[in-house]
């Protein structure tokens, strides 16, 4: 058995060292690139991401490798993200939540942290109350709201899009309605289908429960009325100036060499202008918005700002 | 309905889905075989593997491990009288004399037949109760969840066979474990002395393996010195008529259904796994018998109570983890990891949501028999030769196997810290005779306990309707009954004599 | 006298109170009725209680289990060989680490009638099978060491 001993070991060695040698340096993309979403597999950045990867992957030739670093609101991803090597390997899924979180004091990872590569879809939020509710139009609630200040349940991530967005809709008609935690999706839908919360903030995939009478859309936050959801009037026509969609996009860490954010950002244009993927992105009720590491950038510079007033209008400004 | 479960049972034959599946129930089996690697360990080391599958794929070979696993206990039960897992110590009082006096084929397909029709029955209750439990679950408010929770906290704890208060003692500590790190309404870092390891707080699954695995492993370590090498058995003949066989198990019908009933029962109340199924079983078979005397002698209707019952108790955990969202048991609650993963959220919408995974669930629980008993077919003897893998061979590559487990989860080196430091806090529990079962149920509700009682308190701010909304109130009222009850009987248990209770075994997980 | 039980609850009662010590000064936000405090707090009053009593019924009671002597010297070597895996995984990367954590959990639970080649083959193969498994089939990356960038 002995004399098995060394040849074993040497065969070992050969290996390692003929691994590490094929690891070595050669122009980016050369290997698998790592594509952070700070949510779990299914959740609606996931949804996205998923059918988005593959086209990224075809236009960029390297691997995407879509890990789901999931955690505490998001915040585990974003500091996974911020704490990478910025070599280019590691690319951050993020939303509008980066703000959010960061002025209410849940994160300590800010836009500025990432250099900004491109944005990839944007979903309209909708405003939506429980079958339980007898309200049928924006009227009757904002009336119900009148009469009840502070009555009206709204479930939603605290200091979250899903809380900003129904914020928004409070100070532009002046009214008050009362906060209740519930973190994602579908604790959410769980509980305003059981009649637990009135009001909520989702979006058009939920459309199937409306349908089948278990879910009323109140109003949708876009500029027009959408296609898909014809009967849904928008909050502008009702006199609400809410406009208000979750914006996605991906970002890598400062200091990324600029030919590696280059090179993300063409195979990114490329693969939202894919037929395939739009047709994906219609199912989850969100519209392919692609914008350049230009343009994001002003966009997030904006955004950053409008979050940081809500935060401070809504006395959870932390910074 | 069955419009469903059709096309589920067509997609799940598919080999998509069969592969992964039957993969699932060979793991099962054999780890199910192995003595020291439980279910709970074999869907642990599986998991990491499913990971980058679609979620019913993942789920299919989760079903897979479970049901193999249930099944798989019972072959060195019988051959060895050493229960592979807890889920077949049953099995051994009548599986291991009956192979001694001759007949190991009848005993091992005694056993397999009776995990068939035990499962077939589970299944026809998971399919028909989890519709109507999820639609009653979504009457559920945050005031009955929590109690639900409190619920079943206070039933395992009450149900450890050590000590009441160290059942007690190990939940507050699993419920203590979900308290450090951002609190889950507005992530305040709570209890992280400043540091950034501690403020996003520790994942289940982690903490969930480390606890298990080298509970195990190290208990198997203490006995090991000196390097003793297995028993080399020979692998008897195991040929048998399936047919008598079948009809031995269906010409005692009452003993079937209700074996299979307390199993379903036993998975349907939250964190009491296969193995009290099993015994209890056993212990009803006998009761109700006409010759209680031969129990124990080799008889086929020990084996019939023992296995029907341990796989229906799959499909009765099933149904709980489905509708409301709580795992039954230790394993279930490493599946409800798996879901999540997979970005799956059990509850009470899971099956209107999520019909093609739901009912991919239901579909894969009943063709893992099928598949089961052809593995069984072909591999019987093979498992019996398992039991011969070294354990100085076993356990780095269990190991192994763990750290990608935890790692892979998301990625993040972290995880695998927490692994180690829960792995010496398991172990550390076990030489102070803690039940694991309330802890690990403590980690896992822990956060939505904390969760619930504030959006309760949002909703509205009257404390008093937790006591006052009947569902609530009356299963709070049932909390404080369950552990009274426990502490009566540890009191009158103690007056018949404690004496008895010294030579427990060291492994209470 | 004092025995397990009672050392167990020991250290579980003077770990909650340093734990409740820990909750002062947390922050009362906006819209939450009660802080992040309120919750963890009622926790370790509780498990205080329940330690407590565990020391308390341990000192009363006058018949102790015989405690079986155990031999925790592999436990203990096993625990530092797996510490030692966990350090050097992000310094040495998957595969160098995985490999020699394999074999060097072998030989010290073989020791001292070691079987190299099974050794060294089973190190090799678990190190190889799980790390095409996983980065090339399942695509998850494994570790990269930070020393070997391999």
């Amino acid at each position: 058995m002995r004399r098995f001993g060394l040849p074993l070991v040497a065969l070992a060695l050969v290996v390692v060292v003929l691994v590490a040698a094929s690891a070595g340096l050669a122009a980016y993309p050369d290997r698998p690139v790592k594509l952070i979403v700070p949510w779990a597999a299914g959740g609606d950045t996931d949804a996205i991401f998923r059918p988005f990867g593959p086209q990224l992957q075809k236009h960029l030739g390297a691997t995407i490798v879509i890990a789901n670093v999931t955690g505490a609101s998001g915040t585990v991803g974003a500091r996974e993200a911020k704490n990478s090597p910025p070599d280019g390997y590691t690319v951050y899924a993020t939303h509008d939540y980066i703000h959010s979180t960061y002025y209410t004091g849940v994160s300590d990872v800010s836009y500025k942290d990432f250099e900004p590569v491109c944005t990839v879809s944007a979903t309209p939020s909708v405003l939506t109350a429980s079958p339980k509710t007898k309200w049928t139009s924006w009227q009757e609630l904002l009336g119900d709201a009148k009469a009840r200040p502070g009555q009206i349940t709204v479930g939603a991530t605290l200091g979250s899009t899903s809380h900003f967005f129904p914020a928004l809709i409070e100070k532009s008609a002046g009214i008050k309605l009362k906060y209740v935690s519930y973190e994602g999706l579908a604790p959410r839908m769980n509980a305003i289908l059981g009649g637990h919360i009135d009001l909520t903030d989702s979006n058009l995939t939920q459309k199937g429960k409306v349908d089948a009478g278990q879910l009323k859309f109140i109003a949708i936050a876009t500029e027009k009325r959408l296609p898909q959801a014809p009967s849904v009037p928008t909050l502008k026509e009702l006199g609400v100036d809410v406009v208000y969609a979750v914006t996605r996009g991906l970002v890598v860490p400062k200091g990324t060499p600029a030919d590696a954010v280059a090179k993300l950002e063409t195979a990114c244009a490329k693969a939202t202008a894919e037929p395939k993927f739009a047709e994906d992105m219609a199912k989850q009720g969100t519209a392919v918005r692609f914008l350049d590491r230009k343009a994001y950038a002003e966009f997030l510079k904006r955004n950053d700002q409008l979050n940081h007033d809500l935060a401070r209008d809504l006395g959870l400004l932390k910074r | 309905m069955f419009g469903y479960l059709l096309a589920s049972l067509a997609e799940i034959v598919r080999p998509a889905y069969l592969l992964p599946l039957s993969i699932g129930t060979l793991a099962g089996m054999i780890g199910g075989s192995l003595p020291g690697v439980t279910i709970t360990m074999t869907i642990i080391l599986v998991l990491p593997f499913t990971f980058a599958l679609d979620p019913l794929q993942g789920l299919a070979a989760m079903t897979g491990v479970y049901v193999g696993g249930s099944a798989g206990g019972l072959v060195t039960a019988c051959l060895l009288g050493i229960p592979g897992t807890p889920s077949a110590i049953a099995t051994t009082f009548d599986g291991f004399p009956m192979a001694r006096k001759g007949e190991p084929g009848r005993a091992v397909w005694l056993g397999t037949w009776a995990s068939v029709f035990g499962g077939l029955l589970g299944a026809a209750f998971l399919i028909g109760a989890t519709g109507p439990l999820a639609a009653f679950a979504l009457e559920f408010g945050p005031w009955e969840y929590f109690s639900l929770f409190i619920f079943a906290l206070s039933m395992v704890a009450g149900l450890t066979e050590a000590s009441l208060l160290k059942g007690l003692l190990s939940g507050a500590i699993g419920l203590i474990v979900t308290v450090i790190g951002s609190d889950p309404i507005m992530a305040v870092p709570r209890l992280t002395l400043g540091t950034e390891f501690l403020r996003s707080g520790f994942q289940f699954l982690p903490v969930l393996i480390g606890i298990f695995a080298f509970a195990q492993i190290m208990t198997d370590l203490e006995r090991m010195g000196g390097n003793v090498a297995p028993p080399r058995v020979e692998a008897p003949s195991l040929a048998v008529s399936h047919l008598s066989v079948i009809r031995e198990i269906l010409s005692r019908p009452f003993l079937l259904l209700w074996s299979t009933l307390i199993g379903v029962w036993i998975g349907v109340l939250p964190a009491i796994g296969g193995s009290a199924a099993n015994v209890m079983a056993y212990d009803q078979a006998k009761k109700f018998s006409k010759r209680p005397e031969k129990f124990g002698t080799g008889i086929p209707e020990g084996v019939i109570a023992s296995e029907s019952s341990n796989n229906a108790n799959v499909g009765g955990s099933l149904v709980t983890i489905m509708a409301f969202g709580i795992p039954g048991d230790a394993v279930t609650a490493v599946m409800l990891g798996a879901m999540i993963i997979h970005g799956i959220q059990p509850g009470p919408l899971f099956i209107s949501q999520e019909p093609r995974v739901a009912y991919g669930i239901f579909a894969a629980y009943l063709v893992a028999h099928p598949v089961m008993l052809v593995l069984q077919w072909l591999g019987a003897r093979f498992y019996l030769r398992v039991v011969q893998v070294p354990k100085s061979v076993l356990i780095p590559v269990v190991l192994v196997l763990c750290t990608v487990g935890a790692y892979a989860l998301n990625n993040i080196i972290e995880n695998v810290y927490v692994l180690l430091i829960f792995g010496v806090l398991g172990y550390l529990l076990v030489k102070f005779r803690f039940p694991l079962a309330p802890l690990i149920l403590g980690v896992i509700l822990g956060d939505q306990i904390e969760v619930n009682l504030v959006r309760a308190l949002m909703t509205d701010a009257d404390p008093w309707l937790f006591l006052t909304r009947p569902l609530s109130g009356g299963m709070l009222l049932a909390s404080v009954a369950s552990v009274g009850l426990a502490l009566w009987q540890h009191r009158r248990q103690q007056r018949m004599g404690a004496a008895a209770q010294a030579g427990a075994p060291d492994t209470d997980f | 006298m004092i025995s397990r039980d009672g050392i167990a609850g020991l250290v579980c009662l003077v770990a909650s109170l340093g734990l409740l010590a820990l909750t002062r000064g947390m922050p009362k936000p906006a819209l939450v009725p009660i802080g992040p405090a309120f919750y963890p707090r009622i926790l370790f009053v509780v498990t205080a209680v329940l330690s407590l009593a565990l020391v308390v019924t341990d000192l009363a009671r006058r018949r102790r289990p015989a405690v079986p002597p155990v031999r925790y010297r592999l436990v203990l070597l096993a625990f530092v060989i797996f510490g030692a895996y966990v350090f050097l995984l992000p310094w040495l990367g998957y595969r160098v680490a995985t490999f020699l954590f394999v074999a060097g959990l072998q030989t010290a639970l073989e020791w001292p009638r070691l079987r190299w080649a099974r050794g060294l083959s089973v190190a090799l193969a678990t190190t190889l099978v799980t790390y095409y498994v996983f980065e090339v089939y399942l695509s998850v990356l494994l570790p990269r060491g930070r020393l070997t960038g391999f």
